[in-house]
């Protein structure tokens, strides 16, 4: 009989859990660039010096999204802490409370209350295997729910960088001006359509190339709604000006 | 909910009595007093406590000519399952299972379909004469339970925190 590894199981799924970070920081290094590039081949000339800019801005935007992942994280990691804990004094103090919550849990889940009752106090018998269900099937809280701040600032920082490289090595390598911001856009559009499709790869998806398209058409429709916005209020400049 | 001084509800409704099924009707009860007590479920972990804890007192309630009667809306079944479970029960567990005793009594909670944890006590004429309810979360004292069974039986007005060997007031005709 075929059996589940859980710790293997267990790793694979912390490993998953770091494909927000991968996605956010890939699509917002690809487009912040992208329209680095575009906005400074319309106002400098030298294709060196547009290329050097993208690359100052390439750096901050990969440092400040990977310390703004690492932040958000051990916030949010924090705040749930602080809130477990204060569940967890209750819970030590009035233990029927999370007996009579983890039943009435089980029993909302199908099983009868007598059923529910008896693996209730099973569980019991183990105070941290009541603690740990409980703390699934009423709070939702599990391991993999509390992020880890420091991977996850390193992977989006990564992240970033790599998704930031996609239309800036094109545009520093191919030399003849008339090709370069359109080799940078075409990779751009490819590395989002990427990204799509491989995300619908990890989520064993048949229509991965529908994948593909829908997240380079959101991501594309959020570039271009920017660029419309640009375009909008660029005659305010010239008044203020 | 019902109060001092109302006629108590009757009832003549199946229970579960040492492992058996039977019938229990209040116009049936002999004894002088008769402790109603109404909890949520069989098969939970803060009703089992108090269900155990009026059995282990059940000698020192019969020694006030108080019997006790428990409520809840479970079957008989699940009464003489969860009376199994908890090491056997000496007195009756009434099935209410359309929750229409509790409703008599004013103590059915519509929301959560339960009984309220409330507690009667009924004189000789049966008449309410203690009625009292506590948090569905929160279990009630069995030994406050039995001092309030004595303070009635002395028929006289007890003060606060009143014991047996405290003394009494006078004669309180209402009782």
């Amino acid at each position: 009989m075929a059996t589940v590894d859980p710790a293997a199981k267990r790793r694979l799924f912390e490993r998953l859990s770091s494909i927000r970070e991968i996605v956010f920081g890939v699509q917002d290094g690809v487009l912040t660039t992208a329209g680095v590039l575009c906005g400074l081949s319309g106002a400098v000339s030298q294709h060196s010096q547009v290329a050097l800019a993208a690359l100052a801005s390439t750096a901050a935007g990969a440092l400040s999204m990977a310390a703004g992942a690492y932040l958000g994280a051990r916030a949010e990691t924090e705040v749930l802490r602080a809130e477990l804990d204060l569940v967890r004094a209750d819970a030590a103090d009035k233990p029927y409370t999370v007996q009579e919550g983890l039943l009435d849990e089980l029993c909302k889940e199908g099983l009868s209350r007598e059923a529910g009752y008896r693996v209730v106090r099973l569980l019991s018998t183990s105070p941290k295997a009541l603690e740990s269900t409980a703390e699934a099937k009423m709070f939702g809280f599990s391991g993999p729910t509390f992020g880890k701040p420091a991977l996850d600032g390193i992977v989006m920082g990564i992240a970033f960088l790599v998704g930031a490289l996609v239309p800036l090595l094109p545009y520093m390598f191919i030399t003849a001006q008339r090709y370069d911001l359109g080799g940078a856009l075409a990779a751009t559009a490819l590395t989002l359509f990427g990204v799509g499709y491989f995300e619908g790869w990890l989520a064993h998806r048949s229509d991965r190339w529908r994948s593909g398209v829908r997240f380079l058409a959101i991501a594309m429709s959020a570039a271009a709604a920017g660029y419309l916005i640009g375009l909008a209020i660029s005659p305010l400049g010239a008044t203020a000006g | 909910m019902l109060k001092p001084g109302d006629p108590a509800p009757p009832f003549d409704l199946e229970c579960a009595l040492d492992g058996r099924t039977a019938r229990l009707s209040l116009a049936k009860i002999p004894s002088e007093l008769v402790l109603l007590f109404f909890y949520p479920r069989d098969f939970s972990f803060i009703c089992p406590t108090e269900v155990t804890g009026f059995n282990k007192a059940l000698k020192e309630f019969a020694a006030e000519e108080t019997s006790i009667v428990g409520v809840s809306i479970d079957n008989v079944d699940s009464h003489l399952r969860w009376a199994r479970e908890l090491g056997g029960i000496g007195y009756p567990m009434l099935a209410d299972p359309d929750g229409s005793l509790a409703s008599a009594y004013g103590v059915f909670d519509e929301n959560e379909k339960v009984a309220l944890r409330a507690t009667f006590i009924l004189d000789r004429k049966r008449k309410i004469v203690f009625a009292a309810s506590c948090p569905l979360n929160i279990g009630r004292s069995v030994s406050e339970t039995l001092r309030i069974v004595r303070a009635l039986r002395t028929g006289r007005l007890c003060p606060a925190d009143w014991t047996p060997g405290v003394e009494c007031g006078p004669t309180d005709r209402d009782f």
